[in-house]
């Protein structure tokens, strides 16, 4: 189930056969993952699939089982503090000091990370600039909202311009305006920074990662580029608008080898209707796809759209669900 | 020691940012500067109950009005040190920085001293009237300080290590109270007890000894040593305990 690891000079993340147990609990298990310089990686997984775990092992809050996590080429054992000095982590939920003010709280993030005296102003003042947060820099962190805090969390992460940034559900808990803010200070930073980012929405790793690691239940069940993610689809259905009436268009589909049934969705009063196909074999479901475009035109009636019913969001529910079942 | 500045800044201002230093502190000065008034009062009268002492000794002897203070004061300043970053969460955001766990507690317990050190501060002024209008030793009243400061460290580090043992203030800040009172009670216990082991034990561990000693100018290298221990071995043990959430 698990690839073997592409072992890389340049890799920013190298996760080897990672274990965490909680006591009896085995909530990280054997996995395996690069993230190489430059990338902006997607890590996905439903609620309680072990992302914050794994990330929190990255980062070095806790501590693995087994296994061997190298961060910028230094492995987080032996030499903690070289690993977390090339980080920029951000927690699930951007936990922060309320009694502080913006400025301060970065101004002493960016010391205890080490940036020297005479240029922890300017770190400060291009961390608040980048976030977004330059007219809240007096602001008491305690009144921030919700979207703010997140954006000083991330303020924080880049305070010390760290090679790797790892964001644990950056845009958990926010609006939609607040989200699309946040994807595309991501997608800003991406050009400074390896990012790895956290998330169970898949959109969101559509929208600003050039890459995807997808677990569940701890294990490793997808890696690869969007590309590849999508290509694991495995459609169950597909929506057809022909130009016929639903029951031509229903005999001609019911006719297709590898056709389970056509459900109307909507005739459309201009002479085509919208139907949705089920395969029998999800398996066979882009040949079955194929053999239905082919006997329709046969028919001489018009397909107007063809649209497979799975996105990322399928791949996802397929593949985890899978897991569930193998588990 | 990479981020023992930082947090200790941090530290500090956490402290005299929330009125809880402030309070403190202010409590402390209006408790002592009463006690220091009545030792007066009662050295102008002439009621010199006890015998072969003068004020300087009173005020940093064995009196309930110097150890209660310091017994409720000190785990108020260090309940909050691990107990609530772990409540709140933000102990990752320390934890993941490039700093050894060793900076981190030492930072935060060396903000804790240094309130402890500013709430006595105001007491030297005391020490100068008392040499204005009659004889004062500043030796003594140097050993008197040492006491009172080892004194604090010890609880202040026994503090630090309760906070870190919880992630409930309110229990850090009562069991290690509760610890002091036993600490105290049990010196007194031993002093009732006469002679025997109980009694040789106690006259050199007990918080009072330590102070009626130190009051009086002695000082001996035992309870340097036991008292330095004090210090020490919470510090270890905090530092040994916040390691070890890594592997919770």
């Amino acid at each position: 189930m698990t690839p073997a690891p592409r072992v890389s000079h340049s890799a920013m993340i190298e996760v080897r056969d990672l274990v965490k147990d909680y006591g009896a609990f085995r909530a990280v298990r054997n996995v395996s993952f690069t993230v190489a310089k430059g990338e902006v990686v997607g890590f996905l997984g439903p609620n309680g699939a072990g992302k914050s775990t794994t990330l929190r092992i990255v980062a070095g809050f806790l501590g693995a089982t087994s296994g061997v996590v190298r961060v910028n080429g230094h492995d987080v054992v032996d030499e903690p503090l070289a690993a977390r000095g090339s980080i920029g982590y951000m927690p699930e939920a951007a936990p922060l000091y309320p009694e502080m003010r913006v400025s301060e709280y970065l101004a002493f993030r960016a010391e205890l990370k080490g940036v020297k005296s005479g240029e922890r102003k300017a770190a400060t003042r291009r961390a608040m600039d980048d976030a977004g947060l330059a007219e809240m820099e007096r602001v008491l962190i305690g009144q921030l909202s919700k979207g703010y805090r997140q954006r000083v969390g991330i303020a924080d992460a880049l305070v010390a311009s760290p090679p790797l940034l790892l964001l644990d559900e950056p845009t958990a808990g926010l609006d939609p305006n607040q989200i699309r803010e946040v994807r595309s200070l991501i997608k800003r930073l991406r050009e400074r920074h390896t990012v790895l980012v956290s998330t169970h929405i898949l959109s969101e790793v559509e929208s600003m990662c050039t890459r995807g690691v997808l677990i569940a239940r701890g294990q490793l069940i997808a890696e690869g580029t969007l590309d590849e993610l999508r290509a694991l689809r495995r459609p169950r259905s597909v929506k057809l608008r022909v130009r016929a009436s639903y029951d031509d268009a229903a005999k001609i589909a019911l006719a297709v080898d590898g056709v389970d049934e056509a459900s109307l969705e909507s005739e459309t009063g201009d002479g085509t209707t919208r139907l949705v196909v089920a395969f029998t074999d999800e398996l066979r479901g882009e040949a079955t796809t194929e053999a239905l475009v082919h006997a329709f035109s046969k028919a001489a009636v018009g397909v107007l759209e063809v649209a497979p019913t799975s996105s990322l969001e399928h791949v996802f529910a397929q593949l985890t669900s899978e897991t569930e079942v193998a588990a | 020691m990479k981020g023992f500045v930082a947090v200790l800044k941090r530290e500090l201002l956490a402290l005299f940012v929330t009125p809880i230093a402030w309070f403190l502190i202010a409590c402390f000065a209006l408790l002592e500067g009463f006690f220091f008034f009545s030792v007066l009062v009662s050295f102008a009268a002439g009621q010199d109950v006890l015998v072969g002492m003068g004020p300087a000794e009173v005020f940093f002897g064995q009196s309930i009005f110097f150890h209660l203070p310091i017994m409720l004061i000190c785990p108020v300043l260090t309940m909050r040190t691990f107990a609530e970053e772990r409540r709140s969460g933000t102990i990752e955001a320390l934890l993941t920085a490039p700093v050894t766990p060793t900076a981190v507690v030492l930072g935060k317990y060396g903000a804790t001293l240094a309130v402890y050190v500013a709430m006595w501060l105001p007491t030297v002024l005391y020490m100068v009237l008392l040499a204005r209008f009659g004889e004062v030793d500043w030796r003594v009243i140097g050993t008197a300080y040492a006491g009172v400061f080892l004194l604090g460290a010890a609880y202040l580090s026994v503090g630090t290590l309760a906070s870190s043992l919880t992630s409930s203030q309110l229990a850090a800040a009562v069991g290690s109270t509760i610890f002091f009172l036993v600490l105290l009670l049990a010196g007194f216990a031993g002093q009732l007890a006469g002679e025997g082991m109980l009694a040789d034990v106690s006259s050199y561990t007990s918080v009072s000894a330590l102070m009626s000693d130190f009051s009086r100018g002695l000082i001996d290298t035992r309870r340097l040593v036991y008292w330095g221990s004090f210090i020490i071995v919470p510090l270890f043990a905090t530092v040994r305990t916040v390691e070890s959430w890594r592997w919770g």
